[in-house]
């Protein structure tokens, strides 16, 4: 079968084929160099923007050479709404990812290791929690929250972002137990330690990576939620996200802040999401690319 | 590893019987508080927004309301914009993830096949990135870079080329969603088909190549097939997420002009916040729950969970 590859080939068709090779991979990175261009230019000009002095900001022709000031940074830190929104956020959604790992790396245990009663219909319902529109579950909470004085509070957000995340915790924690050989744990009974113990100290450091990964992505997905805080905060609790929109709903737009509070919110994140790159396919992907 | 005797367990004390509770129903401990969370945050909604759909006005005293039957239902759907929410909806969701699944595809096929591991990981990286941004910087980009006023992308159009730029927000504004949204998204197909990419056997793609099948073949024949699963989970996934779309819409456009970009989760905010028909959003919701639910559920039934993680 294997002729036409090789050996058999002449001369001028393995020049053909060179040629070609050489013309796809061109191809090749002229198109991602394309995506490249698209990922990169809105991101630089929006921090571009949040650096141009103010009165320059949206000036066309664009000023493409210009002096970077830190004019509109400061503005926004002098400014204690946005200070204490951002603080807000740092600390609704620490807190509500320590709980939500607290509360879901267990329960993945739980799911991967035993015989669970209608296990396939568990691990469906859990992601159908996903499936409930945000929109449709801040109702109902929106109610009770006020009549049980969480309306407002940092401790009513972070039950909220509990919520938006937990069904990606099971998953993934469930997808990483199943990936670490029971053996392991075995092995640690027969040493004597308890069930508890096989877990605490066999277990956890073993699916260190995928809980550090599901932290990080569990913390973006809260930090970027908006729709939580427009509708259960109003000023104690306000998040990050809130304050800025803020900015785009106030009638005379000041450019130049609105795109470095914008930036302000990427960066963290940015930094998040190239730090931990190596294992969000993992994270992300539910474990199905994992299992091999 | 010993059991304990009858006199030995009587003789221990509180700490040590706790702990041997702790430890014997450990699994139930464990799985104990997910469901709490789950139950609450699952069946409590759905059941709270049913019943808010049927009543005049929200009290909580369940006894005391008073119940309209459908009419929140029938005002939905006759004034309240519910039909043309669901249609835009559908469109936006199923336009985003269709292109997020053949770009991210594309992508991921691209990057594997670069030769050096370096320029895979230097794209990968630098791919990924979109999705850092929040809606609202998303929001906040498309506000300044397509502003006919002051946005740079009207005026290259409009200066470079010899086509008059559309006004992106008022001409074509479900258009720029979609848009935004897969500039957003599309890494998180990217990233998942990667990584399925990366999975697949070398000797599978090695015995085509020494077949001869054309790479269109390997694709269609080899790959695609086995990475069936990856594909279907990302897109499920994605699918879920896109109905869940508000920020970007809210801070791009705020559901206008009009009512162009009107999303469902955009018509149940106004008609709860700014109209205050609590039980017309209500009505709304609970359409949009079984909606998305059955949708998800069919899907999954179609496709089937076998081989996904069993």
């Amino acid at each position: 079968m294997a002729t036409t590859d090789g050996d058999s080939a002449t001369a001028s068709q393995r020049l053909d084929k060179d040629t070609r090779e050489r013309l796809v991979t061109a191809v090749r990175h002229t198109i991602l160099l394309m995506w490249s261009f698209i990922v990169l230019f809105p991101l630089y000009w929006l921090a571009s923007m949040s650096l141009k002095p103010p009165g320059t900001a949206n000036s066309l022709p664009p000023d493409w050479i210009f002096l970077p000031t830190v004019y509109n940074y400061i503005q926004l830190f002098q400014d204690s709404g946005f200070v204490g929104a951002f603080a807000n956020s740092l600390i609704m959604v620490s807190a509500s990812v320590v709980l939500v790992l607290l509360i879901g790396v267990p329960a993945a245990y739980v799911l991967s290791r035993y015989d669970i009663p209608m296990e396939r219909d568990v691990l469906v319902w859990i992601l159908s929690s996903r499936m409930l529109p945000p929109i449709a579950v801040v109702l109902p909470f929106f109610i009770i929250f006020q009549e049980f004085n969480l309306f407002d509070t940092r401790i009513g957000m972070v039950l909220m972002y509990v919520s938006i995340n937990l069904s990606l915790v099971v998953w993934v924690m469930k997808a990483f137990f199943d990936g670490i050989p029971e053996t392991l744990e075995e092995a640690a009974r027969v040493d004597g330690a308890t069930q508890f113990q096989g877990f605490r100290k066999v277990v956890l450091p073993a699916a260190k990576p995928g809980i550090f990964s599901v932290a990080i992505i569990s913390f973006i997905f809260a930090w970027i939620e908006l729709l939580f805080g427009l509708v259960l905060t109003s000023f104690e609790a306000v998040p990050v996200t809130l304050f800025v929109y803020s900015f785009i709903g106030s009638r005379s737009i000041e450019w130049g802040m609105l795109a470095a509070a914008s930036t302000a919110m990427i960066v963290p994140v940015v930094i998040f999401l190239i730090a931990v790159n190596k294992y969000l396919a993992a994270g992300l992907s539910f474990g199905v690319v994992i299992k091999e | 590893m010993s059991t304990p005797t009858q006199t030995e367990t009587a003789s221990k004390s509180t700490f040590a019987r706790l702990s041997a509770l702790w430890n014997e129903y450990l699994p139930y401990w464990f799985i104990a508080p997910m469901v709490l969370v789950m139950v609450s945050i699952t069946f409590f909604p759905g059941a709270y927004d049913l019943y808010l759909s049927l009543i005049a006005e929200p009290t909580l005293d369940v006894f005391a309301a008073d119940f309209v039957g459908l009419s929140n239902f029938e005002t939905a759907f006759t004034r309240g914009g519910a039909v043309h929410s669901f249609v835009i909806t559908i469109t936006v969701v199923a336009s985003a993830l269709l292109l997020e699944t053949a770009l991210g595809f594309i992508l991921a096929a691209l990057v594997a096949g670069v030769g050096s591991s370096r320029t895979k990981s230097f794209y990968r990286v630098l791919f990924i990135i979109p999705m850092a941004v929040a809606p609202v910087s998303l929001a906040t980009i498309g506000r300044i870079m397509l502003n006919t006023e002051i946005g740079i992308i009207p005026y290259v159009i409009s200066t470079g080329t010899p086509f008059a730029a559309p006004n992106f927000l008022s001409d074509v504004p479900l258009l720029t969603v979609i848009l935004l949204d897969a500039w957003n998204w599309t890494p998180f197909m990217f990233i998942i088909f990667y990584a399925g990419l990366s999975s697949v056997p070398k000797t599978l793609i090695e015995a085509s190549r020494v077949d001869g099948a054309p790479m269109w073949r390997r694709y269609v024949h080899v790959i695609i097939p086995y990475m069936k699963p990856v594909v279907f989970v990302a897109t499920l996934i994605r699918m879920i997420d896109l109905f869940r779309t508000f920020g970007v819409v809210y801070g791009l456009t705020g559901g206008g002009p009009g009512t162009a970009t009107q999303l469902v989760s955009i018509n149940i905010y106004e008609q709860m916040f700014i109209n205050n028909q609590i039980g017309v959003a209500a009505a709304i919701a609970v359409v949009y729950l079984v909606f998305v639910i059955a949708i998800a559920n069919i899907v999954i039934a179609k496709v089937g969970f076998e081989g996904v993680w069993d």
